[in-house]
């Protein structure tokens, strides 16, 4: 039987671990609910960017910012990729 | 209340998966949201970005010793303060970056890190090549990976973080015992179990 077990760490050796190291997330893929593209990254070196990505980030800021601001009218720059509903005459046929 | 999620790591999803531990803020709620065959560990949080109190950086180890001992499941820990916004954002990365998570669990599939420190007395005079080369030898075979970490002191001669399988648990004890036993002048700082930070360099980036 071992007489060395491992301690109960100290708080300094679980910030260098929790705060440097450990998978990491871009805010962007945390918050979206669309079909975004990701990216993953190997020892945290950037090799692209994804300009789909980038459109998508921006929608996704801007609806951030306009209801955390309540400013909903900045909705209206949006490029939503749905144009704008056409108004359509109902024909309504009567039997 | 929001929706807001805080995420630990992520699992294989074996079913379902009691944490006995305190979560970030507080929470008594740890739980896990799963998509196909990962689940990642969770619990709810008000804030996108939470306080790195002492408080919070301890609950996120503790919850991932609580899931990597108790429950014996192999873990990616994620970096403190990953918070998603919901279930469908969380759903959408296990998805998306299933092939990042499977290959990383792959890669420590059993496994826990274990941190080793050799701290030398002031103003001893140490061959520290001599000794980080063996102190290697001896845990090498007991151990499935290394990671030689930082050496900020000058009294530090050893400063390494091992990946070890869980049945090589007390081999790994055992080697730690000899390398005690072996050098009277140098303090050993034996740490762990850690969810393996070290041995997961993997970012999901959106630029």
């Amino acid at each position: 039987m071992a007489t060395n077990t491992p301690n109960a760490s100290s708080l300094a050796e679980v910030l260098d671990r929790i705060l440097d190291k450990g998978m990491v997330i871009d805010v962007w893929a945390r918050i979206s609910v669309v079909g975004i593209e990701i990216l993953t990254v190997e020892a945290r070196v950037v090799v692209a960017s994804v300009d789909t990505f980038i459109h998508y980030a921006q929608q996704i800021s801007m609806i951030e910012q306009a209801s955390q601001t309540g400013e909903l009218e900045d909705m209206q720059n949006l490029e939503t990729g749905v144009g704008p509903i056409e108004p359509r005459a109902i024909e309504v046929e009567e039997s | 209340m929001s929706d807001n999620l805080y995420a630990y790591g992520v699992t294989p999803d074996d079913g379902s998966l009691a944490v006995d531990a305190t979560g970030v803020d507080g929470s008594e709620d740890v739980s896990t949201v799963s998509h196909g065959p990962l689940a990642a560990v969770v619990s709810p949080v008000d804030d996108m970005d939470p306080e790195r109190t002492d408080e919070n950086v301890r609950a996120h180890d503790d919850v991932l010793r609580a899931v990597m001992v108790d429950a014996e499941r192999t873990v990616v820990p994620m970096q403190f303060g990953m918070v998603f916004k919901g279930k469908r954002p969380l759903k959408n990365i296990l998805r998306t970056g299933r092939p990042t998570f499977s290959r990383s669990l792959n890669d420590i599939d059993g496994t826990y890190e274990l941190g080793v420190k050799l701290v030398a007395e002031e103003g001893a005079t140490v061959d520290r090549e001599a000794v980080a080369e063996r102190v290697d030898e001896r845990l090498a075979p007991v151990s499935v990976g290394t990671v030689e970490n930082d050496l900020f002191s000058d009294r530090l001669v050893v400063n390494s973080s091992y990946l070890v399988e869980r049945d090589e648990r007390e081999a790994f004890d055992e080697a730690i015992d000899d390398i005690d036993e072996a050098y009277d002048a140098l303090t050993l700082q034996y740490t762990g179990p850690w969810a393996p930070y070290n041995f997961v360099d993997v970012a999901i980036e959106a630029k």
